[in-house]
């Protein structure tokens, strides 16, 4: 191959393009699934914190619903006006049971304020007499109406409802209180959108002893010291690990926060974050959310590797279409002026040069034709030439 | 007698022993060395530039030391 030749400037010139035709249409391509994996990450945080709300909503509906039925219990009525623990425990144990069934898992009575204690605990019937003084508490207590609302409790997180609870005469009579921890929630998430869930509480809210002893007696490991400011209450996925979180949960914005694109392995995973709050508006928690969007990527690249197949297939067939013409219209013709030439000076005065077309070498076809004519015209006149003739 | 002569009588010889076409190498070499190698006859004076394309030619194109 001449380096110097027009051919080769040409193929050149084509494999640039080739190069930066192949460049762009990859750099293309990757902006175009960084944009849509950022846009996945924030559907994603959206989503969560949108069907997180719905399962909130439905389960006050659902609570509220039972509380609304049980104030109505004449027996139920009758046994907490009279403080008799024993019978309200016989009367509600089997619906407790039941009610547990779809989640409900802490169901309380109250004495009324002043001094305003437990006073049954239907899920640990043995332990009464605590005084209250958490927010729902005191809301209850100022409004008289309904308070619903997360509440963070030593060891986890828990959506509660409480309500006065009036008596025969409708005075109050005391509260009925009930609850649900969160951590099945991600878990319900999990099922309805195959995204996995981590659901943190702010270590500034959770008693460290009281996390070691749950942790104990629910037999799952104690991840105290696994984050700084942040516990891992409950997740959806088998490992910690695509839990990745660097800062204070307070400072999680209301709408949340996309926080990044990783791999694990052939999957890729976008990750982001939303706060929960408690119901005296505290960030006491967060929801970690974690898409799988290796569907995506996976698409992109085939749409990447098509892209480059079909981009080198057509600039190489550009290549092959643009020499072909270039051979036809300019190196073939120019070839064949240098063996006229050659041959005339080798002493053929017979061999023309044909004009092949009208454009720029045919009009030099011509200029060198004529060039030709005058040249044999010249050379015929030679007397050594007549002399061999 | 003339050098370039005798050299293209070589040359000539070559072309004819090799069964190559006399027209295209002849001007090949007319092209190489600048001149009209149907020209030269025992009358063209010497010129050793002249002499040194020619042999130059001779042994790029047909191989031969003359």
């Amino acid at each position: 191959m001449k380096w110097n030749s027009i051919r080769t400037k040409v193929l050149a010139v084509l494999a640039v393009c080739l190069a930066v035709g192949v460049g762009g249409t990859l750099m293309l391509l990757n902006y175009s699934f960084a944009k849509n994996s950022q846009a996945l990450a924030v559907e994603s945080v959206a989503g969560a914190q949108r069907l997180f709300n719905i399962l909130e909503t439905r389960e006050i509906s659902k609570m509220t619903a039972v509380s609304d039925t049980l104030v109505l219990n004449q027996q139920v009525r009758d046994a907490f006006a009279a403080r008799d623990r024993g019978l309200l425990l016989t009367l509600n144990a089997p619906l407790y049971s039941e009610l547990k069934t779809q989640g409900i898992t802490n169901w309380m009575f109250h004495t009324p304020e002043p001094d305003m204690a437990v006073f049954l605990r239907l899920h640990s019937p043995q332990k009464f007499g605590d005084p209250l003084n958490r927010f729902i508490d005191k809301e209850v207590v100022r409004t008289h109406a309904i308070v619903a609302g997360n509440e963070l409790a030593k060891a986890g997180f828990a959506l509660r409802i409480i309500r006065p609870f009036p008596g025969p005469d409708g005075k109050l009579i005391g509260y009925v209180e009930f609850g649900e921890e969160i951590g099945r929630f991600i878990h319900e998430m999990k099922k309805q959108t195959g995204d996995d869930y981590g659901l943190l509480l702010n270590k500034r809210f959770v008693n460290p002893k009281f996390w070691a002893d749950t942790s104990a007696s629910l037999h799952r490991r104690d991840n105290w010291a696994d984050n700084p400011t942040f516990v891992v209450a409950d997740k959806t996925s088998a490992t910690e690990s695509i839990i990745q979180f660097q800062g204070d949960l307070a400072n999680v914005a209301g709408s949340g926060k996309v926080l990044d694109r990783f791999n694990d392995g052939d999957s890729v995973f976008v990750r982001g974050i939303f706060p929960i709050l408690d119901a005296a508006n505290n960030t006491v928690g967060a929801m970690f959310v974690v898409r799988d969007i290796s569907g995506v990527y996976r698409s992109m690249r085939n749409t990447q590797n098509m892209l480059l197949t079909v981009s080198v297939a057509g600039l190489l067939l550009v290549a092959v279409l643009m020499l072909t013409l270039l051979n036809r219209l300019i190196f073939r013709r120019l070839d064949r002026i240098i063996v006229v030439a050659t041959r005339v000076v080798g002493g053929d005065f017979q061999t023309e040069i044909h004009v092949g077309s009208p454009d720029e070498i045919g009009r030099f076809e011509q200029l060198f034709e004529q060039f030709r004519c005058v040249f044999v015209d010249l050379l015929t006149n030679v007397p050594e030439l007549q002399e061999k003739d | 007698m003339s050098v370039l002569y005798d050299l293209r009588i070589l040359i000539e010889k070559k072309i004819a022993a090799d069964g190559l076409d006399e027209v295209t190498v002849k001007g090949e070499i007319g092209l190489r060395t600048g001149r009209l190698v149907s020209l030269i006859s025992v009358r063209t004076p010497d010129d050793p530039v002249a002499i040194a394309k020619m042999r130059q030619a001779a042994k790029d194109l047909l191989n031969i030391s003359i």
